[in-house]
């Protein structure tokens, strides 16, 4: 089986810097592999091993992002046995079609994936729905939220999708595109070995769509205005420093 | 100057007046899309939509399959807005009509106008760090809104303009079971006080000293994002944070807990927000309007005792 585990190269959020114009400051915030694609790259790890199998990992998104090697690195030492990438500087990713657009170009042009991975969403926009987007516009079945995936044969997994009541299982034909759960699985640390052999695994930069156009304008982007809170901070952990905190309580809210 | 038509679409049928009453508010016609049958539209005819459009799911079949039948539907109008109600399944069903529509789909929006003619909403991005203004420039777009984001209406007269879509599933999905959940639904939005789990707990055993602080403060248990994804000792839906669940309770208390940027907007609605950490620096304490700074261990049995 082939199989494509999409990962988006993102800015560390607990790392970005708000000015006091409420505007965020990115530069020099460094750059890591999505949280939740870390489970689509376990996923495909996971699928791919056994003989016959291979993982490829992709990724789209602007130069600063997808050129450093650290990164490519990082990405190819969580098992993929290659990395394609679309970079693009004139798309600005900002919207889930223009990110499934390239995506499912770059899919046609690796050719014959059977299964096509994607995390529940990114780090940064969190959309939850790029991956549906990915099957749409393919033409392939799409499941999102996906638990668990299971080999039936060449041409079939069953899929479990875990809604927010109820759990679903469907057979689906390949190829596919599956959105996973976080809760698939817990992505595993790479060993100093496969950070090794990162290095030596084939990158190769694919073409970016011509047209891809933005369906949205941004007209803001503000941090959240800082709510007020009191701070009442005191040090201590005995009786007294306890009653303090129960008098709150009582005061404010019970 | 108002938008011209909206479409709901909702996979459970308790979302739709909330639904219907805020697009009601942005658009000269709103129409519902049901999933169910002829009886199921007639019980929602009251939900405050001017027309109700039914899709009637097979008992294999499932919503999204009528994703291009609903595209078709919208794009009868030369240019409208689809709102879904933000579930997993409201998403796949949003992802799939998008791209028949050519638009994106924005989730989890909140702050829904029109500004010169087009959808304007926000959004948050970046784990919390930042609210985005967006406006579609597209003649159609597509949101998921979760719910408590629209103010209910005065109750409006129940429609008689119900009719089947036109359009049958298209490439279905195959399901082969369905069951429902075993474990408990606790409703963390609905909570009144929550007693908050931080990584500042040493072992999954000491989740029983947080359960009986709870329970002597009739709260409700939740936790961080780590403590449920990488500890695995509390369920996925009880995590507070962007990306998990977002709370409003009279009382949030954090224990042992850090206060990442991620998790702060998951809680920062609370009306009083209480802290215990030993670390000083906590960035949690910025957010606090009481903070402890102390040991968890220390604390936590001299606080039961004294609120029991």
């Amino acid at each position: 089986m082939k199989i494509v585990a999409c990962c988006k190269v993102v800015p560390d959020e607990e790392l970005i810097q708000v000015l006091s114009s409420r505007e965020l400051s990115l530069d020099g915030v460094p750059a890591k592999i999505s949280q939740y694609d870390l489970n689509a790259l376990e996923a495909g790890k996971k699928l791919s091993a056994g003989a016959g199998n291979t993982l490829t990992a992709l990724s789209i998104g602007g130069k600063t992002f997808l050129e450093p090697t650290k990164i490519r690195k990082d990405i190819l030492s969580r098992g993929a046995d290659d990395l394609k990438l679309v970079i693009d500087d004139s798309v600005t990713f900002d919207d889930s079609l223009q990110t499934a657009r390239a995506i499912a170009a770059a899919v046609r042009e690796i050719g014959d994936a059977d299964l096509i991975l994607c995390g529940t969403g990114s780090s940064d926009l969190y959309a939850q729905v790029t991956g549906i987007q990915v099957g749409a516009l393919l033409g392939y079945p799409t499941v999102n939220n996906v638990t668990d995936i299971r080999v039936v044969d060449a041409g079939t997994v069953e899929v479990e999708r875990t809604l927010e009541n109820s759990v679903e299982t469907f057979s689906v034909p390949l190829p596919a595109v599956l959105s996973v759960s976080s809760e698939i699985n817990t992505p595993g640390v790479p060993a100093m070995r496969d950070i090794m052999r990162a290095g030596k695994k084939p990158v190769a930069v694919l073409a970016a769509p011509g047209d891809n156009a933005a369906s949205a304008d941004i007209l803001s982007q503000l941090a959240p205005e800082q709510q007020e809170r009191r701070q009442e901070i005191i040090e201590g952990d005995n009786e007294e420093a306890v009653d303090k905190l129960v008098a709150f309580l009582r005061k404010e809210v019970l | 100057m108002a938008l011209t038509s909206i479409y709901v679409i909702s996979d459970t049928a308790a979302a739709f007046p909330e639904l219907c009453a805020g697009a009601k508010q942005l658009a000269g016609s709103v129409t519902a899309i049901v999933f169910g049958d002829l009886a199921a539209a007639e019980a929602a005819a009251g939900c405050g939509a001017d027309r109700i459009l039914f899709c009637p799911v097979s008992d294999a079949g499932s919503p999204e399959d009528y994703a291009a039948a609903i595209a078709a539907e919208v794009k009868k109008d030369a240019s409208a807005y689809v709102i879904v109600n933000n579930t997993i399944l409201g998403r796949a069903i949003a992802g799939k009509v998008g791209v028949y529509l050519d638009a994106a789909v924005f989730s989890n929006v909140s702050e829904l106008a029109e500004e010169n003619g087009r959808l304007a909403f926000s959004r948050t991005v970046y784990g919390g760090a930042a609210a985005r203004r967006i406006a579609f420039t597209t003649p159609y777009g597509v949101v998921t809104v979760g719910g408590g984001t629209f103010e209910m209406g005065a109750p409006l007269p129940a429609t008689t303009q119900i009719a089947q879509i036109e359009g049958e599933p298209a490439a279905p999905l195959n399901r082969i079971s369905r069951d429902e959940k075993r474990e408990t639904a606790v409703n963390l939005t609905a909570a009144r006080r929550i007693v908050d789990v931080g990584r500042g707990l040493a072992k999954e055993e000491d989740l029983e000293i947080c359960r009986k602080l709870a329970s002597v403060l009739d709260a409700e248990v939740g936790c961080s994002r780590p403590v449920a994804e990488n500890n695995k000792w509390l369920p996925k839906n009880v995590y507070m944070g962007i990306t998990g669940v977002q709370v409003k309770p009279d009382l949030l208390l954090a224990i042992g807990l850090s206060g990442q940027i991620q998790h702060i907007g998951g809680i920062n609605k609370s009306r009083f927000i209480v802290a215990v950490n030993k670390d000083k620096s906590a960035p949690i304490f910025k957010s606090a309007d009481f903070g402890l700074v102390g040991d968890l261990y220390k604390v936590l049995p001299l606080l039961i005792e004294k609120l029991s």
